[in-house]
């Protein structure tokens, strides 16, 4: 590879990902833009705050799948993982606790299944598609079984009011992504354990013999994202009122489609905080346009896919370079 | 070859004809302007440091990539390679260092790979394996046919490859590096084939750093520097050093370079240590020393290393630390002590490829560049800013990806993340594979600086004129056993070459 030395551009990772970023904040920019000339819906601030809303859930979701695709894994389980939150959580509030304590008892039952998904990869061996993929169909039935199949309400005013409430003009939910974002990005790009995953996605071996607890970085990732999958279960039961384990179907693989269409490769090692966010609200605003513009639903999915088969084609052609 | 056979190759057509064959990417010219022939049944080497146009060269010869100007006559008939396809077409195959075959398919299998044995559109599996294994005892392989390739040893896997290429109506066969990983036994088997090949009419070009192979193998020699064609010379009218100082510029005495430095107190040893893949293993590393272990591949050597690094933990026997006995459980341990392992893979062990050179150098330092919840980023930049400097690291940026690297350039990596590190005990496992003469001599002289602050050297090479060299004590290891301890220079090279192979 004599010649590569030479005749590569720097390929700086950083400058990358900001290109990309950028390129994605146009795209994004450019939906709006269309959207806000096409209806006169849009570019309402009922509508913006009812989209960011929306978009705030599956951005959030996927801010932990890319910690764990960055290791080289995935997780199957997030979704599962926000309806039995939702369970958790109503049942905890149906039962008389304070509403604090039920939110932090909804987080260690998420931080409990990212300790079972890094307890099965590491000490089990077995693939993280495997273990997620399990927990996914179990947690279902898990919830499913402790509310008999029911809807539980929840009856608590102050949770309904703040998923509806704004600050600063900005809907709280999505002061909620900011909450999590922020510190995430700050773990990624700001201290030894973000390097560290990402040299446990790129080659484990390496990372092993550069004195790097491997082990300990893998649970780290997958408690990163369940305990955000529980989150989200927090915030989904105050936006709709009810706990239910069949809630979030499918939403594991929204948000991998946005970490992938943020620029995170399944293969790991490269990824960044800012990219699936943006890739969430990309997929959140197709939707709403396509409501908007009285799109058959059933068109709003196939638009989706062929977006996530454009921008990764795309990315992958620049990032090969030529 | 006689003189006589030499003058007749020479007067026919050439099987391959280079004129100012060109390859630019973008405004680096990679490959300057090449005029150069390759005869029917020749072998013909092609020597250079990394970095020299050799990869850039087989690339255009085997259409990986295309020649930005000049001309390719194939037989006298010019021919344009679009892609690799047209290169396979015509004949033109090419054996690479890395083995790109299938693990998990069978050694027939991986032979008939795209041209398999069919009847009713049906595999007939029991007939591939029959002529498969016909084919590996015609060319006198001992590799059964019927086994998984994985299940083989690295050497074993790259002699299927080299049968594979050969039994394609290849007329031109292009080896990179083909004995980085074989053992001795099995480089001979190579020989013998590329000799056969040679004999029934087959071009071979050969790639490699290993001079005292190009000497017993090829006719001619073809030199490359800095994308320059330097010249070619027959073999017999050439010699090693002749050959380095064409390559380097620069004479082959400063290449071993041996640093004198008086032992100081004992770093580590070892009684009777014992693990997977090694027995009974007794040395001692003395602050200024090198030692030296030397031995096949699969002797054992790396898993000896690995267990002192904590990789993999030694089951029994003891490890003292400066004379104080010592259990190294993981590799934190290892590290904490003071030791400090460039493993044997590049690839597999010692970098993550896909990211930035500063990564991959601060790795093993990212616990004393956390300051509290952030990451000192200032001191991170210095570090890889620091080491590219020291070591020379070619690279525009410390952003670039440790694979857009050189092998040499890599290798620097490898080493130059375990320095000012505070280590005590640096054990190098073939530091030289695919590494050029320059950056050897860096590297050498890089042990020099260790041994000068006090450090303790173990360097484990498959390359005995290496170790030979450098090694203060040379321990020879034989399927994990340790079957002598010599002295600088106490015995000589074939000596020491026949205890390794057990004769």
């Amino acid at each position: 590879m004599a010649t590569l030395e030479s005749t590569e551009k720097p390929v700086s990772r950083k400058n990358y990902n900001l290109l990309f970023s950028l390129t994605l904040v146009g795209l994004l920019v450019a939906l709006c833009a269309i959207l806000s000339i096409a209806t006169n819906t849009f570019a309402t601030g009922n509508n913006i705050a009812n989209l960011l809303r929306q978009g705030s859930m599956i951005a959030v979701l996927s801010i932990g799948q890319t910690f764990v695709i960055i290791t080289a894994g995935i997780d199957l389980s997030v979704g599962a993982v926000v309806g039995f939150a939702t369970v958790i959580i109503a049942s905890l509030l149906q039962a008389g606790f304070p509403v604090w304590l039920a939110i932090i008892a909804t987080l260690l039952v998420g931080l409990a299944i990212g300790v079972f998904h890094g307890f099965g990869i590491v000490k089990m061996g077995l693939p993280p598609f495997i273990i997620t993929l399990a927990t996914l169909t179990s947690l279902r039935g898990i919830g499913l079984l402790m509310t008999n199949g029911a809807t539980i309400n929840i009856t608590h005013q102050g949770l309904a009011q703040f998923a509806r409430d704004s600050f600063l003009g900005i809907p709280n939910l999505f002061w909620m992504v900011v909450v999590v974002a922020a510190p995430a990005y700050l773990l990624l790009e700001h201290t030894k354990w973000g390097r560290y995953l990402f040299a446990v996605g790129s080659n484990p071996e390496a990372a092993r013999l550069s004195g790097v607890n491997v082990s300990k970085l893998i649970y780290l990732a997958y408690c990163v994202s369940a305990v955000s999958a529980a989150f989200v279960g927090v915030l989904l039961s105050a936006r709709l009122g009810v706990g239910n384990a069949t809630q979030g179907d499918g939403w594991e693989l929204q948000a991998i489609a946005s970490s992938v269409i943020g620029g995170t490769s399944l293969f790991g090692a490269v990824g960044s905080v800012q990219g699936p966010l943006i890739g969430a609200f990309i997929l959140a605003t197709i939707n709403n346009g396509a409501n908007l513009l009285n799109v058959n639903s059933f068109w709003q999915r196939i638009i989706t896919g062929l977006l996530i088969i454009a921008i990764v084609y795309f990315d992958q052609l620049r990032r090969r370079g030529k | 070859m006689t003189t006589e056979t030499l003058a007749s190759t020479v007067s026919a057509v050439p099987i391959l004809d280079l004129r100012d064959v060109e390859k630019q990417y973008g405004p680096v010219r990679a490959l300057k302007p090449l005029t150069l022939s390759f005869m029917p049944g020749e072998v013909h080497a092609i020597v250079g440091e990394n970095g020299a146009g050799k990869s850039t060269l087989i690339k255009v010869l085997t259409g990986v990539v295309k020649k930005t100007s000049g001309t390719m006559f194939w037989r006298g008939t010019e021919v344009s390679l679009e892609n690799p396809a047209d290169a396979i077409a015509i004949g033109i195959n090419a054996v690479h260092q890395e083995v790109v075959l299938c693990p998990h398919l069978t050694v027939a299998a991986n032979i008939f790979l795209g041209d398999e044995v069919l009847k009713g559109g049906l595999l007939r599996k029991k007939e591939m394996i029959t002529r498969a294994q016909a084919i590996l005892n015609d060319i006198g392989f001992d590799i059964p046919a019927d086994v998984q390739l994985g299940s083989l040893t690295i050497g074993q896997q790259q002699l299927v490859a080299t049968a594979r290429a050969s039994v394609r109506g290849t007329k031109f066969l292009i080896f990179d590096e083909p004995t980085a990983y074989l053992t001795r036994q099995e480089a001979d088997q190579l020989f013998k084939l590329i000799r056969r090949l040679k004999a029934d009419g087959v071009t071979i070009v050969y790639i490699s750093h290993r001079m005292e192979e190009v000497f017993e193998l090829a006719d001619r020699v073809s030199v490359l520097r800095d994308g320059n064609f330097v010249g070619t010379r027959n073999i017999d009218e050439t010699n090693n050093a002749e050959l380095v100082t064409l390559m380097i510029n620069r004479s082959l005495e400063q290449i071993y370079h041996k640093e004198k430095v008086a032992f100081g107190s004992e770093v580590l040893s070892t009684r009777a240590l014992t693990g997977t893949g090694f027995a009974d293993i007794d040395l001692t590393v003395r602050q200024g020393e090198i030692v030296g272990l030397y031995g096949l591949i699969g002797a054992g050597r790396s898993e000896f290393a690995l267990s002192l690094f904590g990789r993999n933990p030694s089951t029994s026997g003891e490890i003292k630390w400066h004379g104080k006995p010592i259990a190294i459980r993981d590799v934190r341990t290892a590290i904490d002590l003071g030791i400090a392992l460039a493993p044997e893979s590049r690839r597999d062990q010692g970098l993550n490829l896909n990211l930035p050179i500063s990564l991959n150098i601060n790795l093993p330092v990212y616990d004393t560049l956390q300051r509290g919840l952030t990451l000192n980023h200032r001191g991170e930049i210095d570090r890889a800013e620091k080491q590219i400097r020291d070591l020379a690291i070619k690279t525009p940026s410390r952003r670039s990806l440790a694979s857009s690297l050189s092998g040499g350039n890599q290798q620097k990596i490898v080493i130059g993340k375990w320095l000012n590190h505070g280590a005590e005990l640096f054990i190098f496992d073939e530091p030289t594979v695919g590494v050029d003469v320059g950056t050897k001599a860096e590297i050498y002289r890089l042990f020099g600086a260790l041994l000068k602050r006090g450090a303790a050297i173990i360097v484990i090479s498959s390359y005995l004129p290496e170790v030979y060299e450098l090694a203060d004590t040379l321990h020879v290891f034989r399927s994990g056993k340790q079957v002598g301890t010599h002295t600088y220079r106490e015995k000589t090279e074939e000596e020491i070459l026949a205890l390794a192979i057990g004769v």
